[in-house]
């Protein structure tokens, strides 16, 4: 891609996601936007490339004991443990909500089998407001399903596949960097049927009191996100997106246009935005308007062309 | 647990916010005053914002400060020096800006037909019901505040509480000033004399306890301000939640003001770590 400085021209921020096509390339990372309500008037939500919701599970999940974040340098550390109220309540509550608003919405979905994924999927397959499903298959918080499927090839291959069955909509596999050899990983769920790979999930990480003796985190450990995995998180987006032929989607400390551009000349073709809502409820739509200034002053006319362009 | 108590609440935003002073009110505790007219406007004692202290990449995460009181155009937090972020809290100047979340959360209720209201504060714990004294008083409602600290330069706010409160009962654990002993003594003390109509607590967990079943023992309605840490403030990241009777609830938006009889007691419910 050589840039052309001064176009003056519009960008176009449109990506493709496969079966999916959204508006600008800038979703919200599953977990740290529930499912859009609590930022209802603090974001302007139908601006998002899409919506990712907090993962949903068939039963209510309680969740692990408080103390549920530590902040670490750069960073924090969480063990919400996928805390939610079951797939019924979702529907009834958070879905009637979502399909109010002009957005893609893509559920994020978690199970304890391949069969409870594929069952939600199924669930949801007839409701019009959902564009896509993201399979949860990287939790480090949980002690069934979560990491314990995302670090084996076969296990990713049977959710994603089990799923796949399940689903014509885009299905998007949210990977663990919690692994030797993540694009292996990546190339399993490409090779069930994912639509598309999200990456990363949050590395697992923990946190000591001095004063205390004591960890910081109830459940002792618990994934880091922020600025402080970025770098890791570039990495492992630059090797899966060398690997497989299907978008990548990449997050990880995420908190400026700028870190976006990184995510997609690695080799994104969307990006997502967790840790820094907290910072600043409307980071998202903030990391559009910085990606449309960005593309204006580098002559961009397409921020498609930015994924993969990462020059040697 | 899905219907969220923040959710579409209009009067919260993100205000720009200037500080006018910082002054040093006793060793590692300051008194912050800060001109944020649209949240000064709109909060509600018990209600708290969330402060984007530094745009350091170093730590990231807002503070949550319950508003101690209001002033014509603005708001003052009351706050302690215990790690990062109220470090860095402690070095602003008059004319340092920020950026402020809120006002956010649900607060202290005040039922009709309430004549007499109970305050109680451990050390810190004064920092809402200072807000909420002032109200009352305007009110009519007249108010027994008790306050508990280390020492007597700990004893905080003493000079609202005693404008706005009838009676002001103190207690040091060194017996530098008021009842040499804890707080919960004055609240025994006080619940006997005069039965109030509700008590509204905010201190350190264990205080918290114990005055919540000395209310439950004297029928004495009571309502608890919880601290949790949290990140987002607004009800969705689920790290500030509080095990109540009726399941897991948000201290951020369900909270952080909970009726005492809600709050479970017998599971660990920690509060701030230092």
């Amino acid at each position: 891609m050589s840039p052309n400085p001064g176009s003056g021209t519009e960008p176009d921020l449109s990506v493709n996601l496969g079966r999916l096509e959204l508006r600008n390339p800038v979703m919200t990372a599953a977990g740290t936007f529930a499912s859009g309500r609590e930022y209802a008037g603090l974001v302007d939500i139908p601006r998002l490339g899409a919506l990712v919701t907090k993962g949903v599970s068939l039963e209510p999940w309680p969740g692990n004991p408080s103390p549920r974040i530590a902040e670490t340098a750069s960073g924090m550390l969480n063990s919400i443990g996928l805390q939610n109220p079951g797939l019924d309540a979702f529907i009834e509550h958070d879905l009637t909500w979502l399909s109010e608003q002009d957005v893609p919405v893509i559920v994020n979905v978690h199970g304890h089998s391949a069969e409870e994924f594929a069952r939600i999927c199924e669930r949801l397959e007839d409701v019009s407001c959902v564009s896509g499903f993201e399979l949860n298959v990287s939790c480090p918080n949980v002690d069934e399903g979560g990491m314990a499927f995302g670090t084996s090839c076969e296990a990713v291959a049977a959710v994603t596949a089990a799923a796949r069955r399940a689903t014509r909509k885009l299905l998007m596999v949210k990977l663990s960097p919690n692994v030797t050899d993540i694009a292996k990983i990546a190339r399993a769920a490409e090779a069930a049927g994912a639509d598309a790979v999200s990456l990363v999930n949050t590395l697992l990480g923990m946190a000591i009191d001095a004063d205390t003796f004591r960890p910081k985190l109830g459940r002792v450990l618990g994934g880091l996100s922020g600025p402080a995995i970025k770098p890791i998180a570039l990495r492992m987006v630059w090797q899966v997106s060398a690997a497989v032929s299907v978008p990548v989607v990449g997050m990880g400390g995420i908190m400026t246009a700028e870190d976006a551009v990184e995510f997609m000349l690695a080799g994104a073709s969307a990006v997502a935005v967790g840790t820094a809502t907290f910072v600043d409820p409307a980071a998202a739509t903030h990391i559009i308007d910085g990606l449309a200034e960005f593309c204006r002053r580098r002559g961009v006319e397409r921020v498609s062309q930015l994924t993969g362009a990462l020059e040697a | 647990m899905s219907d969220c108590g923040c959710a579409g609440d209009e009067a919260r935003s993100v205000e720009r916010v200037k500080v006018v002073a910082n002054e040093r009110l006793a060793a590692g505790i300051g008194l912050l005053t800060l001109h944020a007219p649209r949240i000064g406007a709109r909060v509600a004692p018990g209600q708290f914002v969330h402060l984007r202290i530094t745009r350091d990449a170093d730590f990231i995460l807002r503070r949550p400060f319950s508003v101690h009181g209001t002033t014509r155009d603005g708001i003052r937090i009351l706050y302690q020096v215990l790690g990062r972020g109220t470090r860095a809290l402690a070095a602003k100047r008059p004319g340092d800006e920020m950026d402020a979340l809120g006002p956010l959360g649900k607060g202290f209720r005040i039922p009709e037909g309430v004549a007499h209201a109970l305050l109680v504060g451990g050390g810190l714990g004064v920092a809402p019901l200072a807000l909420l004294a002032e109200v009352l008083a305007e009110r009519g409602v007249a108010v027994t505040a008790a306050l508990g600290a280390p020492t007597a330069d700990r004893l905080l706010a003493l000079d609202v509480l005693e404008v706005s409160a009838r009676q002001v009962l103190l207690a040091t654990d060194d017996g530098s000033r008021g009842e040499r002993g804890f707080v919960t003594m004055l609240v025994e003390g006080a619940l006997a004399a005069s039965a109030p109509d509700v008590a509204y607590v905010c201190g350190p967990a264990a205080m918290q306890r114990i005055v919540a079943a000395q209310c439950a023992a004297a029928g004495v309605p009571c309502q608890l301000s919880l601290e949790r840490l949290m990140a987002c403030g607004v009800g969705a990241c689920l790290s500030c939640v509080v095990e109540t009777a009726s399941g897991l609830k948000r201290a951020c938006c369900d909270g952080p003001v909970f009726d005492a009889e809600e709050v479970r007691w017998d599971v660990a419910q920690p509060g701030l770590r230092h």
